[in-house]
């Protein structure tokens, strides 16, 4: 009855092993249906064998193998099924083509806490082969409790790299290894897997979080730096600058802030009558410099010249100097005496000419007289533009009486060949 | 790729690349055993009659090894190791599968490696022996290296192709 009766299929598949034992190779066939009565069975395989041929099977539960050294490894061979040596079904096959490697072993994980990786190594025995000796190798890894969640990566060498960054912290994983001949001569299967190996990776994910010092240390550095910016462009007109870029006196500017800051004991006032307390010595007259200027070689001049100095010093020194009041020290004299006065005339005093200086209204006091003030004397408010000297602009001296202390309020000094001045620079360092 | 002048005698795939003939030759012909490599160093200078008579010239390379290949099979008879007569099986037949020869000596059985010495007396007859190996294992080591350069010579061809 041929509708009950089902023909058995002897379809089978075979796979190579070469060089399973030195020189020795391995070939393995089994039945695709794995109920069929394969009792009386057996496997035969011919051509492309050496010396022979053909060569039978052995039988082991329901695997038939072939170890031996005979194949060629050239050209395709055939092999059979046979049922009391009767052919029952044959299939064409190329030993190379066939081919299935040995399984990897031997697999390790070491983790690299430097460089925040986990280096992976296995090993095969197809490296000491000569025929089957490039493979590809498959490395799959999960994390244990993930079913079915497995990364793969493909590599020809034993030596494989995980960046931990890629891994879960504090997580167990489970990684394997299969090979597959890689060649354009041998072909084939995927080995079976090699045994697994599980690791851990640590806690702390160090590629994403800082060290909570380095953190600490960061936050307060940013703010250090955030503070002295700040302060930097806070205090950088008034304190910095002036420092590192001190600007140059300004006549003009320096006489406004000479101005504007009144000294205490300050009298500016030129109501007479405020200075009842002070000492004050008239001037007698002004006197033309050409007048002048011929007691210059007179002896006497020299002599006066030198008590006349005595008398400034001294009078420069003394507590009502508006200078001191001032705080202002002109540098008017360099070592000569200022005054030149006139044989037998004291009063008629020739002063050393003074370099061109500006006038407080910005003006220049000319080339031939120029005034130099000792002391503003001038009120609080005054403007650069109100300026004006506390007495007339005039040529010649003012006469001091050489016996009275002299306070000169303002001492207008004529050019001569001697030229003091008073360098704006000693505003500058008085102020 | 130059073809042998005898018809029908010539490499299989021949328009498979050089690499798939590197690699069949390397395993036909590297993986001789290690203690079979070097011979007595004592052989003759004078070149076999066998070589007088068939190289590889060009034109004739693919016959020159049929011919080789098939010498090579009489050499199974010697006293050698099992695994030294591997090798030589795998090269003779494996160079055999590889060519596409209709020889005209198929069927006809190989020569004999020498002709039968008349009966002498038993210590001529025992350094006679031994002289005959010696002999064959000499013609043995040309024969492997004339077929390993004849390979070559086809496998540059291809390459230059």
């Amino acid at each position: 009855d041929f509708d009950d009766t089902e023909l058995d299929d002897y379809s089978f598949s075979c796979y190579s092993q070469l060089e399973v034992d030195g020189l020795q190779h391995l070939l393995t066939c089994t039945f695709d249906d794995s109920d069929i009565n394969s009792t009386n069975l057996e496997f035969e395989i011919c051509g492309a064998l050496l010396d022979v041929d053909c060569l039978n099977f052995n039988k082991l539960q329901e695997r038939y193998f072939l170890k031996t050294k005979k194949f060629l490894l050239i050209g395709d061979s055939k092999i059979c099924v046979k049922l009391e040596k009767k052919n029952m079904t044959c299939r064409k096959m190329n030993i190379v083509k066939i081919v299935k490697p040995e399984a990897p072993f031997d697999v390790r994980v070491v983790y690299r806490e430097g460089a925040n990786d986990f280096v992976v190594t296995f090993n095969t025995s197809h490296l000491q082969k000569k025929y089957v000796k490039v493979l590809i190798h498959e490395v799959a890894y999960r994390q244990e409790k993930k079913e079915n969640n497995w990364m793969r990566v493909n590599l020809t060498s034993t030596k494989l790299t995980l960046l931990q960054r890629k891994l879960q912290p504090n997580a167990m994983y489970e990684i394997k290894v299969r090979s597959i001949p890689y060649a354009n001569y041998f072909e084939g299967f995927w080995s079976e897997w090699s045994p697994s190996f599980h690791f851990r990776t640590p806690e702390t994910n160090g590629t994403g979080e800082m060290d909570p010092v380095l953190l600490t240390i960061s936050i307060l550095s940013f703010f250090s730096v955030a503070l002295m910016v700040t302060l930097a462009c806070v205090l950088w007109k008034k304190r910095i600058k002036p420092i590192i870029w001190p600007s140059l006196p300004d006549h003009k500017k320096t006489l406004e802030q000479l101005c504007k800051k009144p000294k205490k004991n300050l009298n500016v006032s030129f109501n007479p009558e405020s200075f009842l307390d002070c000492q004050i010595h008239k001037v007698d007259g002004i006197q033309a410099r050409d007048e002048a200027e011929g007691f210059l070689q007179d002896p006497l001049s020299l002599q006066l010249e030198e008590s006349e100095k005595q008398r400034l010093r001294g009078g420069m020194q003394g507590p009502s100097w508006p200078s001191e009041q001032a705080g202002i020290t002109p540098k008017i004299f360099r070592g000569e005496s200022p005054f030149r006065c006139l044989a037998g005339n004291a009063s008629v005093c020739d002063a050393p000419g003074l370099p061109p200086s500006r006038s407080p209204n910005g003006r220049e006091g000319g080339k031939s007289r120029p005034l130099v003030y000792q002391d503003m004397m001038l009120g609080p408010g005054t403007t650069n533009s109100s300026l004006r000297p506390p007495f007339p602009f005039q040529p010649g001296i003012l006469t001091l009486n050489p016996v009275a202390q002299v306070q000169p309020i303002l001492t207008s000094l004529g050019s001569s060949q001697e030229e003091a001045y008073v360098t704006m620079s000693s505003f500058y360092q008085n102020q | 790729m130059s073809h042998s002048a005898e018809p029908g005698c010539f490499p299989k795939n021949a328009h498979i690349n050089t690499k798939y003939y590197n690699i069949v030759i390397y395993n036909i012909l590297e993986r001789s055993p290690d203690n079979m490599i070097n011979f007595d160093s004592n052989c003759l200078n004078n070149e076999p009659n066998f070589f007088k008579k068939h190289s590889c010239d060009d034109n004739k390379e693919a016959s020159f090894l049929n011919r080789a290949a098939r010498k090579l099979k009489q050499f199974l008879k010697m006293n050698i190791s099992d695994d030294f007569k591997l090798h030589l099986s795998t090269v003779s037949q494996g160079t055999l599968t590889l060519l596409n020869c209709t020889s005209k000596g198929k069927g006809r059985k190989p020569p004999s490696l020498g002709e039968a010495q008349p009966t002498k007396n038993l210590e001529e007859n025992k350094s006679l022996k031994e002289q005959k190996k010696q002999n064959d294992l000499c013609f043995l080591k040309i024969l492997l290296q004339k077929i390993k350069t004849c390979w070559n010579k086809i496998l540059r061809g291809i390459k230059e192709h």
